[in-house]
């Protein structure tokens, strides 16, 4: 039985997407083009994406590593070829930060965002690396004010999703 | 003339803190054309591929508290990755034409005492480079790279979305092309020019992102580059150091030198290999740099 997901469908349509997304008539365009399309056989493809969410078919969540979603390589390309300008990354990401919600998604995902909440960068000074930049003639990395992004991150709320 | 404009350096946690070879050919090649910098203490941008699909909304937020620090210096940001490139540019401009966005924004920002104002602008060095003007870089450089063929790679956030990015033609840039033939090297003409690296994709699955690059390094060797010039440390990382990787999924050796524009002018420019830290290269620069003669 088809299951119409209805919040789902409100969660796409309300996504700053303006009002493209309903006019997309399936031609494949970004299927044409999408580079992980091409070489797993489809098992990713940007097209049944849109369909399924305008319809309010949720294929996306209830999986930890879906890769009907997560395969996207978020190169922009079929952005670039939609003859009708649907801004399609746009609504992979709301699908993924759906997916990541209720703890679903790849591992490297939640792990690189705890590294920016802890650190404030994705990749944390290191001493190796700070003696490199000196024999480099390179400048110390300003360190970034890790308190103030843990209380900004917390505003946002990205602590509970990372159970912080 | 105007007094020459200072921007605030955002090199980014990939070059500033894991391969920041790349970072001291940039400053050096700055330095030559009068481009200054200062530096400033950034977060991470935050990634746009991963930081953005995990949550929207703390992807702006920590975007647009990296922009109020340029503002309050009122500077602009050279950025010299494609994906801080991206980020920052977006978040600016999202949140300067969407009122509704700015303010939700802005609330979140005042609980750490911080206003977004939308001041301030984003440039890839690419199109900083590009506007200095090619007879200036032209006149700086000392080595004809003459010989030389290359694979350009400008990577998807240099130029897309490109409602957005402004910064050259989405599907067919050219100011990395012409940049490079400034320096005597010739960018060949290959089929998977505007291929992916394939880099996104690996954070879910390897073999998918070996087989992209693959792809892409088949099509370069094809048409007879002897190195690929690339704009963005998340593509230089991905060919440079995933290059063995891709080599035994395809089964074959490409042993393709990865070269950063930056790493490119600095040669032509007769900066020595060694003072900007190519023996860090994972593919050696050994076969061109004999070609070209540079110790």
């Amino acid at each position: 039985m088809v299951v119409v997901d209805y919040e789902l469908r409100k969660k796409i349509m309300d996504a700053h997407i303006q009002d493209t997304l309903k006019y997309c008539y399936q031609c494949a365009r970004c299927t044409d083009v999408c580079p992980v399309s091409k070489v797993t056989d489809q098992r990713y493809n940007p097209r049944p994406i849109i369909m399924n969410s305008f319809l309010g078919l949720n294929t996306f969540i209830g999986e930890k590593n879906n890769f009907s979603i997560w395969g996207c390589t978020v190169c922009d390309t079929c952005d670039e070829v939609c003859p009708q300008k649907i801004e399609l990354t746009e609504i992979f990401t709301v699908l993924k930060n759906m997916s990541i919600a209720v703890g679903e998604g790849p591992d490297y995902y939640t792990t690189q965002a705890s590294t920016i909440y802890d650190n404030g960068k994705a990749i944390p000074m290191q001493a190796a690396i700070e003696r490199r930049r000196k024999d480099l003639g390179l400048p110390m990395v300003e360190p970034p004010n890790v308190e103030e992004v843990q209380k900004l991150l917390k505003a946002t709320k990205l602590n509970i999703i990372l159970k912080k | 003339m105007a007094k020459a404009e200072e921007y605030k350096m955002f090199e980014g946690c990939t070059i500033g803190n894991r391969i920041p070879f790349i970072e001291a050919s940039a400053r050096k090649v700055f330095d030559k054309l009068g481009i200054k910098t200062s530096e400033a203490p950034f977060a991470c941008c935050p990634d746009p591929v991963g930081f953005n699909s995990t949550d929207h909304l703390s992807w702006l937020a920590m975007g647009a508290r990296n922009l109020t620090i340029a503002e309050s210096e009122a500077k602009n940001i050279v950025s010299l990755c494609n994906g801080c490139f991206q980020t920052l540019k977006a978040v600016n401009h999202e949140l300067k034409h969407d009122e509704h966005e700015k303010e939700k924004i802005n609330g979140i920002l005042k609980t750490i005492g911080r206003e977004f104002k939308g001041t301030i602008d984003v440039y890839h060095f690419v199109e900083v480079l590009y506007n200095l003007g090619l007879d200036k870089i032209k006149e700086a450089l000392k080595i004809d790279l003459s010989g030389l063929k290359v694979a350009c790679h400008t990577g998807c956030h240099y130029n897309r979305p490109s409602e957005i990015m402004q910064t050259d033609d989405p599907m067919n840039p050219v100011k990395l092309r012409e940049i490079v033939a400034v320096t005597g090297a010739t960018p060949v003409d290959y089929e998977e020019e505007m291929l992916c690296c394939g880099a996104g994709v690996g954070n879910t699955e390897e073999e998918p992102s070996m087989q992209i690059l693959a792809n892409k390094f088949n099509s370069a060797i094809k048409a007879g580059a002897e190195a690929f010039v690339v704009v963005c440390p998340a593509c230089f990382q991905q060919m440079d150091t995933n290059q063995k990787k891709a080599e035994q999924l395809a089964g074959t050796s490409f042993g393709l030198p990865i070269l950063y524009l930056t790493e490119l002018l600095a040669l032509a420019m007769g900066i020595k290999p060694d003072d900007i830290g190519v023996k860090f290269h994972r593919a050696r620069l050994t076969s061109i740099l004999e070609k070209l003669s540079i110790k």
